[in-house]
């Protein structure tokens, strides 16, 4: 592979961790189009390169977030099961539905998850009173010199979007966080950079529930998997640092703009 | 109970950044040289990172004597052991 290829890809790689940590999302979303349409990666390789690159950026950001106490671990581990459960079925669902039927279900669920989102941008689901009991699921959080306290709500609808998300992980090759990340922040109560942090600690999960699939398979094409993980690696560094930083409200926006774009785009190539 | 989640988060973490920086070093190695042997085993390995972590999870637990959350942990575990087996036998 020639040097400036190598570039390419590990810039990509950079760019995708960067977003996908910062929102706890894993990147594929952005990683798989941009290989198959701008760069001309077969699909298959493409998918496995994410795969790969979702691993490296969910192991990365979360020797940040667990340093930070951001990743609730029981809730991660419950979500776990459905998830990984989802990623070796996903394969089964994939000849039942077409690929434009697909596109457009995910698509459309996407943006109504972005408007979602953005319409209720404004709250909060933290509890000021650190007395309040986090329950079984819930926790702490800490930001600057203020405690909260968080509970989980609707546990069903969690696993059942988890149980969704990696069925659709193991077809495209995404990590499944950006069906996880906004629904357990706007339905389930879970504090904004919490999900994001608890959803990147369970993307690399998901991914290897069926990256083994791709490897023995000879999808992966090691060069372009390798420079793509690369440049994941720093970028995911960075966003899971700048996820902290930046306010809570302008985390929910990002991330529904992200949906609405992402989701728009999708159901308009199926239509 | 909160102290050994922390020490278990803390176990994880030096083990996720191991992980990470070999195959990293591997990966590294690969590409500059130009060589199929390091880019497999590199990629391999990070394949294999989140694997582990879940054993690791397991194992902690267990040691906590948290059989709830022990059991979850273990059911993950057997999924992506599922996923390498049918990996290798077809």
């Amino acid at each position: 592979m020639p040097a400036h290829h190598v570039l390419i890809y590990l810039f990509t790689g950079a760019a995708a961790g960067l977003v996908g940590a910062m929102l706890g999302i894993g990147g594929g979303v952005f990683l798989v189009p941009l290989l198959t349409l701008a760069l001309g990666v077969p699909i298959r390789a493409a998918v496995a390169a994410s795969l790969i690159s979702v691993i490296a950026t969910a192991t990365a950001s979360s020797t940040v977030n667990l340093d930070r106490g951001l990743v609730n671990m029981r809730l991660a581990m419950a979500l776990e099961v459905a998830t990984s459960i989802g990623g070796l079925g996903g394969g089964l669902a994939a000849s039942l539905l077409s690929t434009q039927q697909l596109f457009l279900i995910f698509g459309g669920t996407l943006a109504a998850m972005g408007a979602l989102m953005l319409m209720r941008s404004g709250r909060r689901n933290v509890i000021a009173d650190t007395s309040v009991d986090p329950g079984r699921l819930g926790g702490r959080l800490q930001e600057g010199d203020t405690t909260y306290v968080y509970r989980v709500r609707r546990l069903n609808l969690a696993l059942g979007a988890s149980l969704v998300a990696g069925a659709v992980s193991g077809l495209l090759g995404l990590g499944g966080g950006i069906i996880k990340v906004p629904v357990l922040n706007t339905f389930c109560g879970v504090p904004i950079r919490v999900a994001a942090a608890t959803s990147a600690f369970m993307i690399g999960v998901t991914a290897a529930a069926s990256v083994f699939v791709y490897f023995a398979r000879g999808d992966v094409v090691l060069p372009i998997s390798a420079a793509v993980a690369l440049g994941a690696l720093p970028g995911s560094l960075l966003g899971a640092r700048l996820g902290q930083r930046v306010e809570a409200r302008a985390l929910k926006i990002f991330l529904a703009a992200v949906l609405l774009l992402v989701g728009g785009r999708m159901a308009l190539e199926a239509l | 109970m909160t102290g050994r989640v922390e020490y278990l988060e803390d176990v994880i973490e030096k083990g996720l950044k191991v992980g990470l920086a070999l195959s990293t070093g591997l990966l590294l190695v690969g590409l500059v040289l130009n060589a199929t042997g390091p880019l497999r085993w590199g990629i391999l390995l990070l394949m294999l990172t989140p694997v582990a972590r879940v054993a690791v999870v397991t194992v902690g637990l267990a040691i906590e004597r948290d059989w709830i959350f022990a059991t979850v942990s273990f059911a993950v575990l057997a999924i992506l052991v599922a996923g390498i087996w049918v990996a290798v036998h077809r």
